[in-house]
């Protein structure tokens, strides 16, 4: 049996996608020893935010570009790894790696909980669902006086690393998000190819039939929502450790709404979709932010003409100009 | 015994009865054909045994197992498999990546999401299995959608197939066929009833004639006539029921 | 717990009920006919408001300031429609979320080029600035009377519309079956720009009366959209009369979650704790009513498809 049509996935360009993910790794590794000598702190931390983006990014492309569940509420899985990450350390905690897995673990849960309910429904129902959720965790977030409630809560103290260094350390927190952002990524790509990713895209195509092909179409859906959701959660963790602050307003609706638009933006179920998406919207929000305090109808803009001239995001543009 | 038992089938839509205490039998290597006329029920028969329509009454035995409580995927597991009137296959990939899809649920769990599917030979051995028995070995790299009709019904039936089903449930196999696609799906259906009993939905009279060992008329949610082909040849109601709609030879 | 306190509640609670009406209306419609999400509607309401506020101001005309804001705000809307939202009506949802959220981006920051960063203050008409007293002991806003009285003959026009005229027989043809409709040779077309048109009014109209009473600043269209959505899921997406049984549902469940709820609890649980869940509660309130709903009747109160 022949390897083409495996190959043939990724069009043309199988040597420059075999090489580029490790330039860019190496690139982005030496991010915080260049910035340093250069003066360009305020960038490495800009980077560091657009990492932790990614992984959340990833997470909901990998539910809503592979499963097709369109869930307009991925925030409030940001936001309960933010706030784990806060109960912890009020309650003493002082290890990252402590908090950060506590907050995979119960974001995790919770989005098994929601999923539960939620997969229920379809297309707009679900969208709508999974909306009404992310706005309750938002309410409770809000009535969350102990920490902070409305106005949020501090993180003053830096978590501990091991080997006595702290997420305070700006270059080694830089790198340990770098590795696990580079971690989830290619867990991400690994199981879009998987047998999981294989049934995930069959199930957003012809639910139906694969229920008649003898899949368990609720469970499937319902493992990659919670592990999306547990994902979402590890990027809000790694959001608290990066802010030092967590407020309620990382589970707006409008933050629901803007990391699905990187993710289409980007190109859904697509491999580099999520990153593409994201590091193109944050840089040119924080260029735009440079020259103008308007600085959102020009991404504006750029949406709906994404939508009409690019329907398959940024990611799909590189296709076909490889393939041409 | 019998392989397959449904008694005493209900579904209601509203005040509709769409299904009226019906009850069918199929015997080990039997093929048992579902005739009637259009709105006679056939669909939403066909969705009830095979668990994509909740059934309000009745039951469902395959093999000495109940079926009733099932899920449509667990009832695939235990070995009820079937196609679609309306051609379902995954029109955006290749023929070759439907039917690995096929395989992949019945042999092993597809929760595993570490390794590259495309590192399983076993799958694939399975895969190209299913495309030798529906004789689609020519056009695995193909993309699905755009095969000719004939050939995506015979896609639609190989990934039941891949069930290694006891019964295989066909929802009128030869629906907008030509005559000489019906009668290559016709040769497949005789081949196939080695493998599976299987339980035919088909309007076409010809196609019914030559391959059911017993035939049972659906009217109005209702079995109105259940038996070998000269007894339904003959039955006096069954030809009222058909008379000017379709013709019984 | 005061009777009369309950029956104030209860006013308000229809008032805000009945504005969502407004906004749902043109939502409900838009998306059951021409199966469209549009997020920008929020913005049509945050327009409204705007001109309203502004146009009072200079001129001293309430009823002339509501006016200007709703030819106004159909103007967008017409030019919107033109531009952009008519290209949407054959894409998928994801598309049109992704667009008209490009949309809302655009409004924001058009508002604050015009009018400023900062939240503007819409005054109350003089003549109707004080209290009526309804009951002895109960006097209630003399303009919130108004807005009960208004949002109550809008939702009766647009009932009228919907159901007695041919304008409303070629919408409701459109909404339950849109295939069907263009078969029988609807102008599908025209129908589609003048549902909305007629939604973006409905929106300029509860923008604008709304104003006096809530916050006019950039941001509120995307805070009244969330309600909106909710109404037009709990009663069913293309049913005019769902969506006003589920906006006066959501409005007095809304109303009389922060009214209600804090008090109930602070009677039952300490009061630190007390504190902290009544605003969630109340806050949450219409969310667990959807969820309910959507468990019970999946489609919705009133599914317009059969």
């Amino acid at each position: 049996m022949s390897d083409e049509l495996h190959s043939a996935a990724i069009p043309s360009s199988g040597g420059v996608a075999r090489w580029l993910p490790w330039a860019l790794l190496v690139a982005l590794a030496l991010l915080p020893v260049v910035g340093a000598q250069l003066g360009l702190d305020y960038y490495v931390g800009f980077v560091r935010r657009m990492l932790i983006v990614m992984i959340a990014a990833t997470s909901l492309n990998f539910i809503l570009g592979y499963g097709g569940m369109a869930a307009l509420g991925h925030a409030g899985f940001i936001g309960v790894g933010a706030y784990t990450v806060v109960a912890l350390v009020d309650a003493g905690v002082s290890s990252a790696w402590t908090a950060w897995g506590a907050a995979v673990l119960v974001s995790g849960a919770f989005a098994a909980l929601i999923g539960a309910v939620s997969l229920r429904t379809r297309g707009v129902y679900f969208l709508m669902i999974t909306l009404a959720f992310a706005q309750m965790l938002y309410y409770l977030a809000v009535s969350l006086s102990a920490y902070g409630g409305d106005d949020g809560y501090g993180l003053y103290s830096p978590l501990e690393l091991g080997a006595g260094r702290t997420t305070g350390d700006a270059a080694l927190f830089f790198w340990v998000v770098l590795a696990i952002a580079a971690l989830v990524f290619s867990f991400a790509s690994r199981a879009a190819v998987s047998r999981f990713g294989h049934a995930l895209t069959g199930i957003r195509d012809n639910e139906t039939r694969m229920e008649a092909l003898g899949y368990p179409v609720y469970r499937l859906k319902l493992a990659a929502f919670t592990g999306a959701g547990a994902l979402a959660g590890l990027a809000g963790a790694l959001l608290a450790s990066h802010n030092n602050f967590v407020s309620p307003s990382t589970m707006h609706w409008t933050e629901s709404a803007t990391l699905l638009v990187m993710v289409v933006l980007g190109g859904l179920g697509r491999r580099w979709g999520a990153v593409l998406g994201v590091a193109v919207w944050l840089v040119l929000s924080e260029v735009l932010k440079l020259y103008t305090e308007y600085w959102h109808w020009p991404l504006g803009l750029m949406l709906i003409a994404v939508v009409f001239a690019a329907p398959r995001g940024l990611a799909g543009l590189f296709d076909d100009r490889s393939s041409a | 015994m019998s392989l397959f038992v449904a008694q005493d089938l209900v579904k209601r839509f509203g005040g509709l009865v769409a299904t009226d205490r019906v009850s069918l039998s199929v015997e080990p290597g039997e093929v048992h054909a579902l005739i009637g006329p259009n709105g006679a029920g056939k669909s939403t028969l066909v969705n009830l045994i095979s668990g994509l329509l909740p059934a309000d009454g009745g039951s469902i035995v395959l093999d000495g197992v109940e079926l009733t409580a099932m899920s449509a995927h667990d009832r695939v597991r235990h070995g009820l498999s079937r196609c679609f009137q309306i051609t379902s296959v995954f029109r955006g990939d290749s023929v070759r990546d439907n039917l690995l899809l096929a395989v992949q649920a019945h042999s092993g769990s597809s929760f595993r999401c570490f390794r590259r599917r495309s590192t399983e030979a076993g799958l694939r051995e399975r895969a190209l299995e299913l495309a030798h028995k529906v004789g689609l070995e020519d056009m695995l790299d193909r993309v699905a959608g755009t095969l000719p009709h004939g050939v995506q019904r015979k896609l639609d039936v190989a990934l039941a197939l891949a069930a290694r089903p006891k019964l295989l449930l066909l929802d009128e196999p030869m629906a907008g066929m030509g005559p000489e696609d019906s009668q290559q799906m016709v040769e497949l259906i005789a081949r196939l009833r080695a493998e599976a009993a299987i339980l035919l939905i088909e309007h076409d009279m010809d196609a019914v004639f030559q391959l059911a060992d017993r035939i049972s008329v659906l009217d109005y949610g209702k079995v109105l006539a259940s038996g070998d082909t000269a007894y339904i040849r003959e039955h006096p109601e069954v030809q009222a029921v058909y008379l000017g709609t379709e013709e019984l030879r | 717990m005061d009777p009369i306190f309950v029956f104030e509640q209860l006013l308000n609670g229809l008032g805000f009920g009945l504005m969502l009406f407004l906004l749902a209306a043109g939502l409900t419609l838009v998306f059951g006919i021409m199966d469209t999400m549009n997020l920008a509607h929020g913005s049509l309401y945050m327009a409204g408001a705007y001109v309203a506020a502004r146009v009072h101001e200079a001129s001293g005309s309430f009823v002339g300031a509501v006016l200007v804001a709703v030819a106004a705000t159909v103007l967008v809307a017409f030019v919107l429609e033109l531009l952009i939202v008519k290209r949407l009506y054959a894409r998928d949802h994801l598309a049109q979320v992704i667009a008209t959220f490009g949309v809302i981006l655009i409004a924001d920051d058009a508002v604050k080029a015009i009018w400023g960063p900062s939240p503007v203050m819409a005054t109350t008409p003089a003549a109707l600035a004080g209290p009526v007293q309804l009951l002895p002991e109960l006097p209630y806003p003399a303009y919130r009377l108004v807005l009960l009285a208004v949002g109550l003959l809008v939702a009766v026009g647009l009932y009228v519309l919907v159901n007695h005229t041919r304008v409303g027989m070629l919408v409701r043809a459109g909404a339950s079956n849109r295939k069907m409709a263009e078969f029988m040779g609807v102008r599908v077309g025209r129908v589609f720009s003048f549902v909305f048109a007629l939604g973006a009014a409905l929106a300029a109209l509860a923008g604008a009366l709304m104003g006096p009473i809530s916050a006019v600043q950039i941001g509120m269209g995307e805070a009244i959209l969330i309600p909106a959505l909710v109404v037009i899921v709990i009663g069913g997406i293309g049913s005019v009369r769902g969506a006003f049984v589920a906006a006066l549902l959501v409005g007095l469940v809304d109303t009389a979650g922060r009214a209600f709820l804090p008090p109930l609890l602070r009677s039952v649980l300490p009061p630190a704790l007390a504190a902290d869940l009544g605003p969630a509660f109340a806050g949450i309130a219409m969310y667990v009513l959807m969820a309910a709903v959507l468990i019970l009747k999946p489609a919705g109160l009133f599914p317009a498809r059969a």
